[in-house]
């Protein structure tokens, strides 16, 4: 699925980045522990958060986020945007909450699958 | 739907809006006319200018009255369009001293109904120097906030001209940065620039991003918990990458205890933040392939995560 795919799902804002939305993402990580992002995460994910401290975007870099989608409506501070900015890794926001961001992307994923499927 | 997020956003334009002064938003090069101009003339140029007033001014630039697009809608429709504007030009001007703060300006937008105000000099003055609008202020807003971001981004930039340095001056280098307790928003960067030049140096990704985040939560634990230290990095001659961070104390009383997934010291505020989960320095041993730490209440924390780079000597 790529970024853009999740922009149109969720009827996401994109805050920064609307040139880069075309990577594809492979992993989902959906937490507002920036501690478990640390630990559980893999290269290359799509990052679902409702924290939306600059930290965020530090954490989200150094472990490799290809973008960050922020939850529940929430808008991030100015800092948070230039880190975003300065690393190239575009910047979501979406009014669904965690839960139903989650699910939702899930559905699309499956309904890919279902599309596949049906094409063999 | 109004939360807290949106109140921190308010009170950024808020505090902005106390600070600026109108001199440095207003429209220093504005269109003024004499009192002996006509409806006509006027509505010309303000067609021509895409404009909705123009103040007029004797000859020492000192305000006499100001027509707007309502006085010529009416000149139109009361048919002296040609006249001269003197006896039906609004005299009573409000206007706004250049030296006061833009709430000044948008609280007499809203009081008078208008959309612009002439500048006068200072305050009693009749001495115009220049035009606010509403316009102006919100280009101005725009550009403050977003030059914050675009300071923080240029600052970000700099990490990747750093780290091209040390790839560019030492093949084999060791990095020294100093971190001190508390000081969050900086916390990362030792991280960032350290993950550019491992990453310059052609090291495999997933290597570089243990690095990282080993870098980061050694930081992060300089910053929460002690009162500073300092972090180095080097890779020795086995081309093993040696994360140290040495701090100035207080020193962890239970280094087994500390090390358990899940415990944890860390104040109110750093969770708010998302971090101080108790998984910091269990992460760095989980990522490291030799980790050490050392601890007493007198010298401080003395920690060590070596990563093997993956790369045989004959490869650099």
């Amino acid at each position: 699925m790529k970024i853009s795919e999740v922009t149109k799902i969720l009827d996401a804002e994109v805050l920064f980045g609307e040139n880069l939305l075309d990577q594809e993402i492979t992993e989902f990580a959906a937490s507002d522990l920036l501690s478990d992002i640390l630990t559980f995460t893999k290269e290359g994910y799509f990052l679902i958060t409702g924290l939306t401290s600059p930290q965020v975007v530090r954490t989200a870099e150094l472990t490799g986020a290809i973008a960050i989608l922020f939850v529940r409506g929430k808008y991030p501070p100015q800092g948070a945007l230039g880190l975003a900015k300065s690393h190239l890794i575009p910047i979501l926001r979406t009014e669904k909450l965690m839960f139903e961001s989650c699910k939702k992307i899930v559905e699309g994923l499956n309904k890919v699958k279902k599309d596949e499927n049906q094409l063999f | 739907m109004k939360t807290s997020y949106s109140k921190e956003k308010v009170s950024l334009v808020n505090e902005l809006i106390y600070e600026i002064k109108i001199k440095e938003t207003m429209t220093k090069k504005f269109i003024f006319f004499g009192k002996n101009a006509t409806f006509r003339e006027i509505q010309l140029k303000l067609k021509e200018k895409k404009i909705s007033g123009v103040p007029i001014l004797d000859t020492h630039k000192n305000i006499i009255g100001i027509i707007s697009t309502d006085d010529v809608i009416t000149a139109f429709d009361k048919n002296y369009i040609n006249e001269n504007i003197e006896n039906y030009m609004t005299q009573e001007v409000i206007t706004v001293p250049q030296n006061f703060s833009i709430i000044s300006a948008i609280q007499k937008f809203e009081k008078y109904e208008v959309g612009r105000l002439p500048v006068t000099e200072f305050l009693h003055s009749k001495t115009i120097v220049g035009i606010i609008t509403l316009s102006d202020i919100l280009n101005k807003l725009l550009q403050v906030t977003q030059s914050i971001a675009g300071k923080i981004e240029n600052e970000e930039l700099k990490n990747t001209e750093i780290s091209a340095d040390f790839i560019k001056n030492t093949p084999k280098k060791f990095f020294r940065f100093e971190g001190s307790g508390d000081d969050f928003n900086c916390a990362g960067k030792v991280a960032s620039i350290t993950k550019k030049y491992f990453k310059g140096l052609g090291i495999d990704r997933d290597i570089v991003r243990r690095i990282a985040i080993i870098c980061y939560e050694a930081e992060m634990n300089i910053c929460i918990h002690s009162i500073g230290g300092i972090i180095t990095i080097e890779v020795d001659d086995e081309n093993n990458a040696i994360v140290c961070a040495h701090d100035k104390g207080p020193g962890i009383p239970d280094i087994d205890l500390a090390l358990t997934p899940g415990y944890t010291t860390a104040s109110e505020k750093v969770r708010a933040l998302g971090f101080g989960a108790g998984m910091g320095l269990p992460n760095i041993k989980n990522f490291a392939d030799k980790f050490e730490i050392r601890s007493s209440l007198k010298s401080g924390t003395h920690l060590k995560a070596i990563i093997n780079l993956g790369v045989k000597n004959e490869n650099k």
